[in-house]
Formats: structure tokens, sequence, C-alpha cells
């Protein structure tokens, strides 16, 4: 079933979807800083990946990930999620730490393990933090979210997650009252990738784009 | 410093000591300056280079320290000043809090002062800007809202001074309330979901943890909600460790059965809680007027925001030169004719050592003078604009509309005020960095901003290339200025690991700014140049004329010399100014002159005798990159360490040699300047 791939191979991928999900691109730079590995050890993986027939590079871009290199990458995926969900709610470890571990854990679990683990769990969603599980198929369950910085100005929205794991700026986040549930209005769109400035209970705040793709909303 | 006395050392001198919190922009300022007057001084909190104002009210007889904290949203910071304010909340022993809280947005600043009255700290509320929430049809029920919270709550107009005499009573009476601990329980009438609720009473009666005073009483719900710095504080005995391994349990707890973070879960109760009781206490927001809607919008809608923000930056400067270059006449017109002949008389009597009289002219005559009639005029009128442009809420205009050109520099656009600082004095502008997210950011401004032309180095270009060869090549010097900015803060980006934590930052309504805070925040900039940057000044004007006098500059000019015209095409005497231009930049002009007087005779008594256009423009080129001065060193090294400062020292000097060898080739290779 699938593709035979080896733990680097798999770790690229992963990374490689969730720049992309996360933030609409992933660049050459943006993946060596989260995989802390050096550019020149990005580019020639990203090279023998092509030319497996993995990944594609575009000029400009970034680098875009293959159907079969979508279905690697969402297999991995799904096995982190799961993990991190029984290494909470099994093994009662802290929400903000099991991140690393299940990096490890993903990789040692085969798809059988994968689906009796889904069964203990009973069936679970998403991950600790929100995040979808893909399920067996490798299908994501289509959330009607979108980023913040998708919406039109005057549009509004509801916040339904926080697409960061770096819990200080979920935390500071909340303190300015951006929590999931909550109503949101973009106001203004600074063109070119700018930043952009949401009204959250009467407050203004300007976001800028690193900030603003994490944010997922559900268009009102 | 004498200026930066600690905390505690000014606390020592009191009966009581309290803190004032809020969201930013709410008042604050305002409040502490109107209940502390002019005894307000800057002090350096233990181990941080934050400066926090304190000041003294006097109530009763009784002198109460009042600790000006840094405005936060929350006890979760993400910058350094705020990471202060939060330390301070959880480990000082304040005998009384006061939170101010806007009036017109009192949901999200309900927000913090939940949290505050949550810790069981002695929290007193002064509910700020009723006036404008009356006219814009809100009526905030003060009495409703202290019974709610079961804490006094206080309406102010702090800009009138009204309501500011209860709050002091009420501050007093909570601070000598404190004192005396009752074991009278807090009423209050709201509630968190029943897991919460429940859990902190779990770990409440766990068992009686010997809390040393250093501790907020009850800090039992932040413990499960999770906060390192307090779990490190419970570490040192076993009570504490046990409890913080129980908070942990019930955090855990929280999580799985919410599906979510702790903190995420008590976020949302703060916020639900925040949201209900101002429902019940303030009448429902009417929309604000059409037109400062449209003005909003047209003040970040690029088409007409940018021109807007070219036409103030014009402006600014164009104040600045006619505002600053009068008070810079006028201070040296009275200098030269009054405070001149008196200083040298006396120097002549006191000191029978003719040099030595001299070195002191240098120091304290001319010293001081360059001074006044560089930074005071310029430095001051510059940071008064500022402070009315950041009080109208201007500021964050600016800020929105060049994040996108400052994300390229691995920056965001609240970074863009400190570097706008840094045309006033680098000094202050470093400081001012402490707003910024994480370390790679401040490194990244505080080295772009040691690349800004501040006033002094403003003056030598205005001085060389501006005066004696023409405006357009002084236009031509601050645009390779601003390429070398923008050049070195793209490769930084590249060079140093991780990337820009990007903006968030809030958006104030405009406001007609008040006389007296923007007047304090103008005088707080300055000082940093008063006491940071003079003292360096006028030292090393007396250092400078010392070894003037002595002529221990001919020697020097001899050996640096010809490497110096064989690489910049500049005098030999050039190198030993540029040398000693460290000390004081704006002197390197009067340096250069003096120096070539001393070698070739008075005949070079002016710099077009002995530099053709093409050294000036290069030498001004030079000056404007190289090494920013002694003074900034000192600060950049405070704020970020020896080695980042060395740094920066090292390769803003190579970037000048490079950038001065290519423009003596080029301007040589198109015969431009040429005499």
């Amino acid at each position: 079933m699938g593709e035979v791939t080896s733990e680097p191979v798999e770790m690229y991928l992963e990374t490689v979807y969730r720049l992309k999900d996360a933030r609409g691109s992933a660049r050459t730079s943006t993946i060596a800083a989260s995989l802390g590995v050096s550019l020149g050890a990005v580019t020639n993986t990203l090279a023998s990946l092509e030319s497996r027939g993995l990944v594609r590079r575009k000029a400009y871009r970034g680098v875009e990930l293959t159907r079969r290199g979508e279905a690697v990458a969402l297999r991995a995926i799904r096995k982190h999620r799961l993990a991190e969900r029984l290494l909470t709610e099994v093994l009662g470890m802290k929400w903000s730490e099991v991140h690393e571990v299940a990096c490890r854990l993903e990789h040692a679990i085969n798809d059988d393990v994968t689906e009796a683990l889904e069964r203990l769990l009973n069936n679970p969603k998403t991950c600790p933090h929100g995040n979808p599980i893909p399920n067996s198929t490798g299908k994501v369950r289509q959330t009607n979210t979108e980023s913040l910085n998708e919406l039109s100005p005057s549009q509004k929205g509801i916040l339904v997650s926080i697409g960061d794991e770096k819990s200080d700026l979920l935390r500071y986040l909340a303190s300015l009252g951006l929590v999931p549930g909550v109503s949101v209005r973009l106001e203004e769109k600074a063109p070119f990738n700018g930043p952009i400035i949401v009204n959250v209970r009467g407050s203004r705040y300007a976001l800028g784009q690193q900030v603003a793709t994490r944010i997922r909303v559900r268009r009102t | 410093m004498s200026c930066h006395e600690s905390v505690t050392s000014i606390s020592g001198q009191t009966d009581f000591q309290i803190a004032l919190a809020g969201n930013p922009n709410v008042g604050k300022s305002v409040i502490f300056n109107r209940l502390t007057g002019l005894s307000a001084v800057t002090a350096n909190y233990p181990g941080k280079t934050v400066e926090l104002n304190v000041g003294v009210a006097k109530v009763r007889n009784r002198r109460l320290a009042i600790v000006d904290l840094p405005g936060s949203y929350g006890l979760d910071p993400v910058s350094e000043d705020q990471h202060v304010a939060k330390e301070a909340l959880l480990f000082d022993d304040f005998l009384a809090v006061a939170v101010v809280v806007d009036a017109t947005n009192l949901e999200r600043n309900l927000y913090q002062a939940l949290q505050l009255i949550d810790l069981g700290l002695p929290v007193v509320i002064a509910l700020n800007l009723v006036d404008c929430a009356a006219r814009k049809g809100i009526a905030v029920d003060a009495d409703q809202l202290a019974r709610i919270l079961g804490v006094p709550v206080i309406p102010t107009v702090a800009i009138t001074g009204q309501g500011l005499k209860q709050l002091m009573d009420c501050i007093f009476a909570t601070a000598t309330a404190s004192r005396t601990p009752s074991q009278r329980k807090r009423q209050y009438e709201y509630s968190y979901s029943g897991m919460i609720e429940g859990f902190r009473e779990t770990l409440q009666s766990f068992g009686k943890l010997t809390n040393t005073g250093r501790l907020p009483h009850d800090f039992h719900s932040r413990l499960i909600e999770g906060d390192a710095e307090l779990e490190n504080a419970l570490q040192s005995t076993s009570e504490g460790r046990r409890a913080v391994e129980l908070a942990r349990t019930l955090r855990v707890a929280i999580e799985i059965k919410e599906g979510q973070p702790a903190h995420l879960v008590f976020a949302r109760e703060r916020q639900r809680v925040a949201h209900e009781i101002t429902e019940k206490v303030a009448r429902p927001i009417k929309l604000r007027e059409e037109a400062a809607l449209l003005g909003r919008h047209y003040a970040v809608w690029p088409p007409t925001a940018i021109p807007l923000m070219l036409g103030v930056i014009i402006g600014t400067f164009a104040f600045m030169f006619f505002v600053g270059g009068f008070l810079s006449d006028l201070i040296g017109g009275v200098w030269g004719s009054f405070v001149s002949p008196i200083l040298q008389l006396t120097a002549y009597s006191i000191f029978p050592n003719k040099i030595l009289a001299r070195m002191f002219l240098w120091g304290v005559d001319a010293g001081i003078l360059a001074a006044l009639s560089v930074g005071v005029p310029f430095v001051l009128t510059f940071y008064l604009v500022l402070a009315i442009l950041e009080d109208t809420g201007y500021l964050g205009n600016i800020a929105y509309v060049t994040d996108s050109l400052m994300r390229k520099l691995g920056l965001h656009g609240r970074s863009i005020i400190p570097l706008i600082m840094g045309l006033g004095c680098n000094v202050p502008a470093i400081m001012a960095t402490r707003v910024l997210t994480t370390r790679r950011e401040r490194l990244l401004a505080s080295t772009l901003i040691t690349l800004t032309p501040c006033s002094a180095r403003i003056a030598v270009v205005l001085g060389a290339v501006a005066f004696l060869v023409g405006w357009q090549y002084a236009v031509i010097v601050f645009l390779i200025d601003l390429a070398v900015i923008g050049f070195i803060g793209k490769a930084l980006n590249l060079i140093l690991p991780g990337e820009s934590s990007g903006l968030i930052m809030e958006m104030f309504p405009f406001r007609i700014p008040s006389f007296r805070p923007i007047l304090k925040k103008t005088w707080f900039r300055f000082k940093a140049f008063v006491f940071v940057a003079l003292p360096f000044v006028t030292i090393g004007s007396a250092f400078l004329g010392g070894l003037y006098e002595l002529g221990s500059f001919t020697a020097q000019a001899q050996v640096s010399g010809p490497a110096m015209y064989a690489v910049l095409g500049l005098p030999p005497v050039a190198g030993v100014a540029l040398l000693l231009g460290i000390l004081r930049k704006e002197l390197t002009l009067q340096l250069l002159v003096a120096l070539a007087v001393m070698q070739y005779g008075v005949s070079a008594h002016s710099l077009t005798v002995f530099m053709s256009p093409i050294q000036l423009f290069v030498f001004a080129v030079v000056v404007t990159l190289y090494f920013p001065c002694v003074a900034t060193m000192s600060v950049l090294a405070r704020e970020l360490g020896w080695r980042s400062s060395g740094a920066i020292m090292v390769g803003t000097v190579a970037i000048a040699v490079v950038i001065g060898t290519i423009a003596f080739h080029v301007f040589g290779l198109l015969q431009l300047l040429q005499v």
C-alpha cells in the first residue's frame, strides 16, 4: 500500500505540505528554517525528490507536491496527528510537549498500527492543536475554513483555529481577544501581500501576513 | 548613572509601593504624571534594561512610590517591556495595583483586569476616558462593575484630573488594608466554568503553601493555566513542587476534556466573562461618525496613505529645519556673546597651565556649545513632532503602510518607529527596539539604526556637501545611505537564522493629543540623549582637545595618511578626524579644519582650500556610515551584549570603507565633481 519511503523523505514532504497549508507557499529558505538544516542540504534533497517525481520546483513560487508526494505527506501527517492524540489522551502528556515526540513516533508506526490507533482513540477528527487528521485513504476532511487574509474588506468570519504551534503567540493573541469562536471583521487589506486590519469586538488590530495566514476563519 | 536609580532604592524611601497597570494607550501615563507630578524618574528594573517610570505621591503625610508598568494586554508577554510588567505583577509586593481601564473599550480591557483580580492582587480599577465613552453614547455603571468584580472602581478623566483624588484615596485605603490581611472573603458576582472553578478549589485545598511574600496569594488558577515563571518560582520548596505537579495533572485533564490547550480554555472563559460583564454594565456601542470611519480608511488606503505619509515626513523635517535652525542660531549667538567669554575668563584664571585651560575650554565651552546647538534644537524638536504624531494615533498608520517593505528586511511594520527615531539620535532609538518581539528583530533593527543618519551626521552632510558642493549631492549621500540600509537589511535577513515574527499591533483611534503627555514623552526620550550621549560628548571633546593641544595628531596623520589617500582619496588629516569622530561626529568638520591648519599652516583655514568637492563627498559618505559613536556603542552593548555590539561596529566600518572607495572611484571614472 502506497510508496515505500524513508524517514527523511517523509519529513521533507510533510514539511512542504504543512508550509503550503499554513502559509500558501513552501520556499526553500522556510523549509530549511523549519527543519533546521542548511539551504544547500535542502536544495540537494529537493532535487532528488523531484527526480523521484514527488515534488515540483517552480521558480519564485517555491515547492509543490505532486499527487504521489502529497499522498506520502498525508500518510505521515495522519500518523503524526494520531500520535499526538495518543500522547495527550492515553499517556497524559502536556499539549505543548507532544509535537517533538510525535515527530519521532510517527516514523515507527506502520499502517496496521495506525488503523488500530484510530479505533482505540475513537476516530478523532483533529489533533490536540485543532488541525484535521487525514483519513486512511489520504483525504483531509474538507473544512469550510479559509485563512483570515482570504476574506475581502468588510467581510465577517468566525475564528476557527490558529495554525501555529508556538504557544507564546497563541497566548498573546488570546489576550487581544483573538480566540476560537470570536467574530472578526476584515476592515483593510494592503496590496502586495501587505498586512490586514481586523476588527475584533470593537478593537482594531493590524496583522502581518505571517500572522494572518495562520488564522483560520469560517466566513459568515 | 545618577538618573538611573533602581526601583527598590526609590521604594525604600517611601511608605508604600503600588503599581499602575493597563493596556497601551488608555491614559495610564497621563494618570501617572498627574499623580506624581515632577517627582518621576526613570529607574532600571533589577537585571533588566527596560526602564520604568517611578514617582512619589503624598497622601495624608504618607509617601507612596508609584511604579508605572509598561502597557500590556495581559500576563502573556511577547516583548521585553511586557515581560517586565508581568514579572513585576507576579513577584513584587505591591500593596495596591491600580488597573487603568478604557471605558470606550471595556470588554477588551476587562480581560487583563480579570487576570490580575484572579491572581488575588489588591486591584483598584480606574475607569478612564468616561468622557469619551459618554460622547460615544456609552454610559458605564461603575458601581455595578465594582459589585460584580468585587474591587473598587473609580471613574476618571485623566486629561482634566477628574476623579484622580478619589482614585488616590482609594489606592491609599486599599494599600493600608492589604498591610493587615483580613480573613474576610472577597465578594464578587462572576464565575468561570465549573471545571476551572472546581480545579482551582482542588489546588487551593490541596495543602498550605508557604507564601514567601514574593508570590501573589492566589496563583492557583494561573498555575493550572500554565506559567513557566511561576512554576520555576515554586520549585524551591517540596510543597511548591507538589503543587506544580498537581496543577499539571489538572491542566491535562482540562485539555483532554476540552480538546484544546488549557490556556486557550482559560482565555475563552475570561473573554466570555468580560463580554457578559460589559453587556451588563455598559450600554451597547454606537457606531462612530462616518467621517472618522472614512478618515481611518484613507489613512491606510495606499493611494492616499502613501502621499499622506510622505507629506508627514517632509513636514516633520521642514519643521525641524526651520524651528531647529532658528533655535540653533539663537543658542549659538547667546553662547558666543555671553557664556563663552565668561568661561574663557574663568578658565584662564583657574588653570595656571595654558594647555589645561584650553582643554577645559574644549570640553566645557566647545563641547557643550556643540551639544546645545546640534542636540537640543534638532533632537528636541524632532522628538516633539514624533510625540505629537504618536499621540494623535497616526504613527501606527506608518507602521501599517510600511509593513510589506520592512518584511523584506526581516522586520515588520512596528520596527519603522525606532528607525525613524534614529534620525534624531541613535541612542534612544536603540532603546526603543525593546518593543520588538525577538532578539533577532532587535539585532536587525539596531544594526539598521546605527546606519541611520542621526542629527549630528545630517549636520556633517549638510555642512560638507549641501553648502559647499551642492544640495543635489547631499541628496545622493542620503540615497546611498538608504540603499546601504536596504541592502544590509536584506543580507542580514538571509544570513541570520529565523524569520520575522510578524506584525501584531493595535490600531488606535485618532485622538486630539493633549499637551502634558506630549511634553513628558518628548522629555523622556530627550533625556536618553542628554544623560547618555552628552557626557560622552563633553568628555570626548576635552580628550580631543588634550590631544590637539599636545600635538599628538601630526604623528598619527603620518601613519594613517598614505593609506587614507590611496583607498578613499582623502587628505591624510582626514584619517585622524575620522578616528576621533567616533567621539563627536558633528565635530569632524571643525576637527578637519583645525588639523589642516596645524599641518599645512593658516592658509588651510577652510575645508574648500584643501579638499576637493569629490573628497568632501566621499568624506560625508564615510562619516554617515562608519562607527556611529561611542555613546551608541555603549548603549548597544548594554542592550545586546558586547559581542553583537562589536560585530556591528566592525561591520559598519567595513561598509563605510567599501562604499567610500566605490564612490571615490566611480566619481573619478565618471569625471563627476572634478575641478
